[in-house]
């Protein structure tokens, strides 16, 4: 038996994820020693049939949702990476305005040959097996979920605070230093990357799934940070959550 | 050897084979585990291991054998997380880490002698059936025994032909009930509490066992303090989410007691007054 | 006989010199604007020896944030215990409050069945203690908890006085250090003077920072257990996990699995784990025994305050005040601690 068949597939994503599978060096020659890239865009270009596909950016148009329906029914194995994969990103953004505002405003006058629909994360149109969060993935995760996924065994993405990998790595918080971070409210699974090199966690992997929205702005007040200005900060990443939401709504109907 | 010798680590795992795995319903499996020259486990009924699949992780799992089963015993998972998939994936032949066993079982020697009403829900019945099966084989040995088992829906039924083959024996009565209906269920539909009920108990000579979800506890001792059964005989397994087994990672905990050390098995007594408990 | 020694201030410097040289040695440094951390010192200078507690407790050395614990191989069918042991390690500068939080871990990891794992490390480490002759915040409660003077726990205790360190030796350990320095010198009466002086005027600055006596601390906790407190607490907690992570008394953990990339073996590692967390008491079907942030935050007090003393007749916390100084939310212990016992009278 052969190693499993690995395709990596772009949407909408500005591929920087795929760069940094593509900077890994030697572990990726470790990674390549147990499976076979049958597609990569960022250094190859090869077709063909695949076992595992490896999905980056988020769903934008109709087009995307019959192609990643296409890809999910090929593939044994689907991971989604990256925050725009994972969570939407920050192609969420665009879900703040009227989609032909927000066509026209950037197509302009060819704006009718591009249609659009509201953007989503892959989990939000299609099964997903196993997710990579991040903005770019942090690659011992990218490697831990993929040894996950050609074993077989299950990952879940942490569902805690950043703030705990950051306190375990003894960072000085950066609210000590007066400065605004989304770490209390963003999944961990990075071991506080940003924090540990100097900046602050600007909420890439996506929000906790039970934020403690009145504790966190109350410590935003009480260090005279106005509300709506973290708010947007909060929805660079993490507008297309508004999709999980309405079918945790609706799964509690049922 | 020194004396922090790293053997001495109650993580040590022993190699389990799976002799026999059979799937009983859409979410739970049966294993029949031998450990390395067919050592018994020498569990009590009510007690639980530690079992892993290396790469996933590591679960406590109630063992469902009597402990008069000799060179292997059994254990029936549900499906429900990352390590319980990985073990599903397992059959026959396949190796697991297995450590233990842990906790306080059901009191056996408190038992003897005593009218017992044992009642399962769902899952419930899985740890339950060690000590159903331990009683039956020791059937002289205890006074009345009541068998309640209720699930939610008929595919939801575990361990059928022995169930059946229990309510045979003539010193045995046991009921079943289903929430739901299924296609072709003749059996009685409704909540477990129905069966206690029309029952005739001598609470004071009686003890009930009690297995099931958390929500099935709050309704069933209700009704069991109705019947006049006394608190420390009204005897609960807790289902809690464990890592180590050892009383160490405190996980379990509920309220000053560790469930992998203290419990699983509790008296209502013991418990009551812990909130956070039922 | 007590064993007193006077160390000159002079000699520190050399003392952390040659102590290095053969050891690791560990001590307050300073990290940040207002933070200190415990991390390797080859040199007095490096030491911060006015610190406010450090971000992490020592017992990271005891019980490291992430730790192997077991090597398997799925082929073979094996699995083998480990313990990463590393060389003897020196902690200098170990405060009161955290000398009562090892020795609160060292009963607790020796409950049968012991913990192999944290005994080894504890073997290796020698812990040199540091009198605080004043308070280092307003966020700690060391007098109440009776942590503001030396209980042991320690192979050395040094005190700071005008030119010389006093130092104890408490143990075996200790004394051997004393000897091999060799720079170490008899106290005269001046000097045992002088830490008598301390120690007195040390009871004039230190009281009690709650209004409840540490003999009450229990009954108030186990009289708020319904306590309107919490519903407040968890209104503000966001589920950081900070005030566990920091705690020096919090042992609580996460086991987990990875492969190597040749997917045949892999290793089992022990994470800290909080019980801030949401997933903390989540069992596999989904449900969790402590879903709302005000049960999480009442278990942890209780934890420290109820739980232990049945079990072990000790309080676990040891009034260092790392909860409330790192609290996002300032949820702060000493006001938690005097609002359950308003409520409670």
């Amino acid at each position: 038996m052969g190693n499993p068949r690995v395709a990596f597939f772009d949407f909408s994503s500005c591929e920087g994820c795929q760069l940094q599978v593509a900077n890994m060096g030697e572990d990726l020659l470790a990674v390549l020693g147990a499976i076979d890239v049958v597609e990569f865009r960022e250094v190859m270009s090869e077709k063909g049939e695949y076992d595992v596909a490896v999905i980056e950016g988020s769903i934008t148009t109709s087009h995307d949702v019959e192609r990643i329906k296409k890809i999910r029914a090929k593939a044994k194995v689907l991971i989604a990476y990256g925050s725009c994969a994972t969570t939407g990103g920050v192609n969420g953004m665009k879900n703040n305005f009227e989609l032909d505002d927000i066509r026209n405003y950037v197509y302009q006058k060819a704006a009718k040959y591009f249609e659009t629909i509201p953007t989503r994360a892959v989990h939000q149109v299609v099964p997903v097996d196993y997710s990579v969060n991040g903005c770019p993935v942090y690659l011992p995760e990218f490697v831990k979920v993929l040894k996950c996924a050609l074993a077989g065994i299950p990952y879940k993405v942490p569902d805690h605070a950043v703030c705990v990998e950051c306190k375990l790595n003894e960072n000085e918080c950066m609210y000590d230093k007066g400065l605004t971070c989304l770490g209390p409210v963003t999944k961990a699974g990075c071991n506080s990357w940003c924090v540990n090199n100097n900046n602050v966690c600007y909420g890439c992997r996506g929000m906790v799934t039970n934020p403690a929205e009145n504790g966190a702005k109350d410590i935003l007040a009480k260090h005279d940070i106005p509300i709506e200005w973290v708010e947007n900060k909060m929805n660079m990443y993490n507008k297309a959550r508004e999709f999980d939401k309405k079918e945790e709504d609706h799964g509690k109907k049922c | 050897m020194s004396a922090n010798s790293v053997l001495e680590s109650p993580y040590v795992v022993k190699a389990g084979k799976i002799l026999r795995a059979k799937q009983l319903t859409g979410l739970e499996k049966y294993f029949e585990i031998e450990l390395p020259g067919r050592e018994d486990l020498g569990h009590e009924p009510g007690q639980f291991v530690m079992i892993s699949v290396p790469g996933a992780g590591e679960v406590p799992i109630s063992v469902s054998s009597s402990p008069w089963k000799k060179g292997a015993f059994e254990l029936v998972i549900r499906r429900a997380g990352g390590v319980t998939s990985a073990l599903h994936q397992l059959g026959a032949g396949d190796v697991v880490g297995i450590r233990g066993p842990y906790g306080r079982g059901f009191p056996t020697r408190v038992l003897e002698g005593k009218n017992l009403l044992m009642i399962g829900g769902g899952c419930g019945t899985i740890p339950l059936r060690s000590l159903i099966t331990y009683v039956l084989d020791n059937r002289d040995r205890f006074g009345e025994v009541n068998i309640l088992v209720g699930y939610k829906s008929p595919e939801m039924i575990l361990f059928k032909d022995e169930f059946d083959a229990w309510g045979q024996k003539r010193d045995v009565f046991t009921d079943m009930t289903v929430d739901r209906v299924g296609p072709g269920w003749q059996g009685k539909v409704g909540l477990i509490t129905k069966l206690i009920s029309p029952l005739q108990i001598d609470p004071q000579k009686t003890y009930a066992v009690v297995v099931g979800p958390p929500i099935m506890y709050k309704f069933v001792i209700q009704e069991l303090l109705k019947k006049k059964i006394p608190e420390d005989q009204i005897i609960v397994s807790m289902e809690r989410h464990m890592k180590c087994g050892v009383g160490k990672c405190g996980h379990c905990q509920i309220a000053q007691y560790y469930c992998c050390q203290d419990g699983p098995v509790f008296t209502f007594k013991e418990i009551r007054n812990f909130y956070e408990a039922i | 006989m007590e064993s007193f020694y006077v160390l000159k201030k002079s000699d520190l410097d050399r003392f952390i010199r040659q102590l290095s040289r053969s050891r690791k040695v560990v001590a307050p440094v300073s990290r940040g604007v207002k933070n200190f951390v415990f991390a390797e010192v080859t040199s007095a200078a490096q030491i911060s020896i006015q610190s406010i507690p450090t971000i992490l407790p020592p017992k990271k050395y005891f019980m490291p944030q992430c730790e192997k614990i077991q090597e398997f191989n799925r082929e073979i069918h094996q699995w083998n215990p480990v313990v990463e042991a590393n060389g003897e390690v020196v902690l200098f500068g170990v405060h009161t409050c955290d000398l009562a939080g090892i020795q609160f871990l060292n009963t607790v990891m020796d409950v049968v069945p012991r913990d192999v794992n944290y005994a080894v490390h504890k073997q290796k480490i020698v812990v040199i203690g540091l009198e605080c002759n004043d308070y280092c915040d307003e966020y700690a409660s060391c007098r109440v908890m009776k942590n503001h003077l030396p209980n042991g726990g320690y192979d050395l205790f040094l005190t700071e006085l005008k030119d010389v360190f006093m130092v104890h030796g408490g143990s075996a350990a200790g004394e051997k250090i004393v000897k091999e320095a060799g720079i170490f010198l008899k106290p005269d009466a001046a000097h045992k003077k002088e830490l008598e002086d301390i120690r007195k005027k040390k009871e004039m600055i230190f009281k009690d920072e709650v209004n409840v006596k540490r003999e009450d601390l229990r009954g108030v906790f186990e009289r708020s257990v319904q306590s309107d407190v919490w519903e407040n607490l968890g209104g503000r907690c966001v589920a950081c996990g900070n005030c566990t992570n920091v705690c020096p008394t919090c042992y609580c953990f996460d086991i987990k699995d990875e492969l190597d990339l040749n997917l045949k073996t892999g290793c089992r590692t022990r994470i800290w784990d909080s019980c801030q967390n949401e997933e903390f008491a989540k069992v596999a079907g989904g449900e969790s025994f402590r879903h709302n942030r005000g049960q999480r935050q009442r278990h942890r007090f209780m934890r420290k305050f109820t739980y232990p003393v049945g079990k072990f007749s000790v309080y676990a916390c040891t009034g260092c005040g790392r909860c409330s100084r790192t609290c996002m939310a300032k949820i702060n212990l000493k006001e938690t601690i005097n609002e359950l016992a308003g409520a409670v009278k």
